[in-house]
């Protein structure tokens, strides 16, 4: 019996070493695949766990945007030669002092509306428009797409209130824009120039371009759309 | 002697799509595909030229954000494991499709991928380097862009927003190319009167409009896209020609769409056993593109047939001809009615190339070689070389426009994205502030300015707008938009009212990286160029 003592503990301590060694040994396997390295390339290490962070498995809520700033803006934009977008946030504030100024029934005697006015080669000044067209809006609109149908052509806008006998007030006034043409300039007087405006700028005097005659007859047949976002639209949808 | 000249212009750009926070992010994959399929075919096809002595000149844009991600240590490292994945699946496709038809197809991919590798690595995994490389031989002119790609003519109630897009561009271009840039692509050639100007003050000298942006200039244009015009700044305006550009992009006539060439919508992401793809797809299982596609466009039906690129070579070079051949007749024709020789001027999205149409690099190549030695009618030329030569030209105020569907801004202000712009002004004005009130500031302070300044240009890029339109993976548009600029509104609070969260602002740095220098000084009033 005594001679099989130290073959038992013997045993017993391989054992045990096997048994707080096997992790390590194991893992070792394991992570051996992985340790096969690729030409180091780069400087840094950047294995994809040990970047930053992720706070959530799960993506992240989209925030939402605040619905109002605190500011009194008309802000105009142009679309396109025909069409204009206008948004706008009036204040609790000046909607307080309006209330005051008209009354508290001005907003009940009173429709919302957008006053369009063509502005074309004039200084603006509240009264001198060569035209102007009202676009009546929904109660609680604060945006909305124009229709002012005119190329080439300068426009503000007032946000405004209009009364049952044809009176308006304005509650905000937007920026001035200027919608793109949409065909070929009447202007053919030319000046040239030479490069960054080394030289002074001389007048040449009308001339009647045979390209462009020659382009006016293809004018029908040129495609806006056909570059690169039109392309997307016509392929990839 | 050349009658003419062609200016083969190519506008690369993606957004900024850098997700730190997941190892396999969809959106990253965009930058991959456009590595493998085009940056690198491209830099390959430029690198053949210059090994046979081919003196071609290009011009290509490389916008900001794509600078940004291409020095990107991240996903350099990222794509190169994304390429050792797909460089294992073409091995695997070699093996599976022995004795089909589809081998020969199977073997190019192969041959593809380990050639991008191998170009990868020889440029350190940065590809700017290779732009670089043939822009220092006098072979590519290389354009700036705005930073973030934003559209100019919706941010022109704010010019300081415009500004700080423009000079970010111009900074980071000269810090990864090693020069000033001369020409900036508009995004989405958009302009309108008024950014010449700014462009101006950051010594750039030309931009790129669509054909009725010069068309309908104030003032009709002499040779009307054929010679660029100055604006009353002095910048030059160079005009798409539609002939040269209607060859390439046509759905029914642009050679893309030749029955040999391959088909795009047959990846096998999609066609294959899900259990032999799995280990290329998403994590999730979702199936994707893995850029591997073995069947040729065949016919207008679904029934679709085997790619063979030998044949598919074959058509790349008929259209290089051809499309060389109507270049020669259309300068031929123009120079006899212009007293100067005309500039044809043909802008792409590079993406098209080799992404889309998957033969475009190869065409390109074939055309440059054909331009070079099979004809001496026009010349190849690039807009800053034109302008050395021509510097006598024409004044007008262009016309605002862009080369998006319908021409002008609609595709980025119609019902789908039209609200993001109340929040996109008010986010401008609000860094303009912060920037006047603060351009003395120091430290931490700097590191917010600087992050919020970042987060409102990434907020800017009209790739998102351009998506809500479209339809397809609107919600990443959107929550890009918001986010950045919920992150910017988050800033701008904690700036002003002194209490930066310096952990949270440290994860906004890591995360969203783009333009290292960036300097918010760019937003004041006083930092005029």
């Amino acid at each position: 019996m005594p001679a099989f003592l130290p073959m038992v503990i013997g045993i017993a301590i391989i054992l045990l070493l096997a048994y707080t060694l096997w992790p390590f040994l194991k893992s070792r396997q394991a992570s051996k695949p992985e340790i096969k390295q690729e030409k180091p390339l780069f400087m840094e290490e950047y294995a994809g766990e040990l970047s930053i962070p992720a706070p959530q498995q799960t993506p992240e809520p989209v925030p939402e945007l605040p619905g109002s700033y605190g500011i009194d803006r008309l802000i105009l934009m142009v679309k396109d030669p025909y069409w204009l977008y206008a948004y706008w946030e009036i204040t609790a504030t000046s909607m307080e002092e309006i209330t005051s100024r008209y009354g508290p029934m001005i907003w009940e005697n009173s429709k919302p509306v957008l006053r369009v006015y063509d502005v074309t080669g004039i200084i603006f000044n509240g009264a001198n428009a060569n035209r102007y067209f009202d676009c009546a809006l929904g109660g609680n609109a604060d945006d909305w797409h124009i229709n002012a149908a005119e190329a080439n052509r300068s426009f503000c806008v007032d946000l405004g209130r209009l009364f049952p006998d044809g009176s308006f007030i304005t509650l905000l006034r937007s920026n001035i824009v200027t919608t793109p043409r949409d065909s070929l300039s009447d202007r053919l007087d030319e000046e040239w120039m030479w490069i960054e405006g080394l030289y002074t700028k001389f007048q040449m005097g009308i001339s009647s371009p045979l390209i462009i005659e020659e382009i006016s007859e293809r004018m029908g047949e040129i495609p806006l759309g056909i570059s690169s976002p039109g392309f997307y639209d016509s392929h990839v949808n | 002697m050349y009658k003419g000249y062609l200016c083969m212009i190519l506008h690369a750009h993606l957004p900024y799509v850098r997700h730190p926070e997941h190892e396999n992010f969809l959106e990253e994959k965009w930058l991959f595909e456009a590595i493998t399929e085009t940056y690198i075919p491209l830099i390959n096809a430029f690198e053949r030229l210059a090994e046979e002595g081919v003196p071609f000149r290009l011009t290509i844009s490389l916008s900001p954000t794509l600078l940004s991600m291409l020095t990107d240590g991240l996903l350099q490292e990222r794509y190169s494991r994304h390429l050792n994945k797909i460089i294992e699946l073409s091995d695997k496709e070699a093996g599976r499709t022995y004795n089909t038809p589809f081998h020969q197809s199977a073997l190019m991919y192969q041959d593809q991928f380990k050639r991008s590798r191998d170009t990868f690595y020889s440029y350190q995994g940065n590809l700017v380097k290779a732009f670089k490389k043939f822009q220092d031989l006098d072979r590519l002119e290389i354009m700036t862009c705005a930073a973030t790609h934003g559209f100019l003519p919706l941010m022109m109630n704010n010019k300081n927003a415009i500004r700080a897009q423009i000079r970010t561009a111009v900074d980071l271009h000269a810090r990864q190319t090693g020069r000033q840039p001369e020409g900036i692509w508009l995004p989405e050639c958009a302009y309108t009167p008024g950014i010449d100007p700014l462009l101006k003050d950051y010594g750039l000298k030309y931009f790129i409009l669509d054909t009725h942006g010069l068309l309908f200039a104030s003032h009709r244009p002499r040779y009307g896209v054929y010679a660029p015009i100055f604006c009353p700044s002095g910048v030059a305006a160079f005009g798409r020609d539609t002939e040269s550009s209607k060859q390439v992009w046509s759905s029914n006539e642009g050679y893309p769409g030749d029955f040999d060439y391959r088909e795009f919508y047959r990846d096998i992401g999609f066609d294959l056993d899900f259990e032999y793809v799995k280990p290329y797809i998403h994590p999730d299982g979702i199936r994707i593109h893995t850029g591997i596609k073995h069947f040729r466009i065949t016919g207008k039906s679904d029934h679709k047939e085997a790619y063979v690129p030998s044949n598919a070579r074959e058509k790349a070079a008929i259209h290089a001809g051809n499309f060389m051949f109507n270049r020669k007749l259309q300068v031929e024709f123009i120079s006899s009615i212009m007293d100067r020789p005309p500039i044809i001027v043909a802008p792409y999205d590079a993406e098209l190339f080799g992404h889309w149409w998957f033969e475009g690099p190869l065409w390109l190549e074939i055309l440059m070689k054909k331009i070079h030695f099979d004809q001496n009618t026009f010349s190849l030329i690039t807009p800053g070389e034109y302008l050395k030569r021509h510097g006598y030209n024409q004044v007008a105020t262009p016309c605002a426009s862009s080369w998006g569907h319908k021409g002008y801004n609609e595709v980025w202000l119609c019902d789908k994205n039209d609200w993001i712009y109340k929040h996109l002004h008010v986010a401008s004005d609000r860094m303009v502030e912060l920037a006047e009130k603060l351009y003395h500031a120091a430290g931490l302070q700097v590191r917010a300015l600087n992050q919020a300044a970042r987060e409102l240009m990434l907020a800017q890029s009209s790739d998102w707008a351009f998506i809500m339109n479209t339809g397809t993976m609107t919600e990443y548009a959107v929550r890009r938009t918001k986010t950045h600029l919920d992150n910017f509104l988050r800033l701008y609070y904690e700036i002003k009212e002194n209490r930066i969260d310096e952990g949270w602002l440290y994860h906004l740095e890591s995360k969203n990286n783009a333009f290292p220098d960036i300097d918010f000084r760019s937003y004041a009033d006083r930092t005029v160029a």
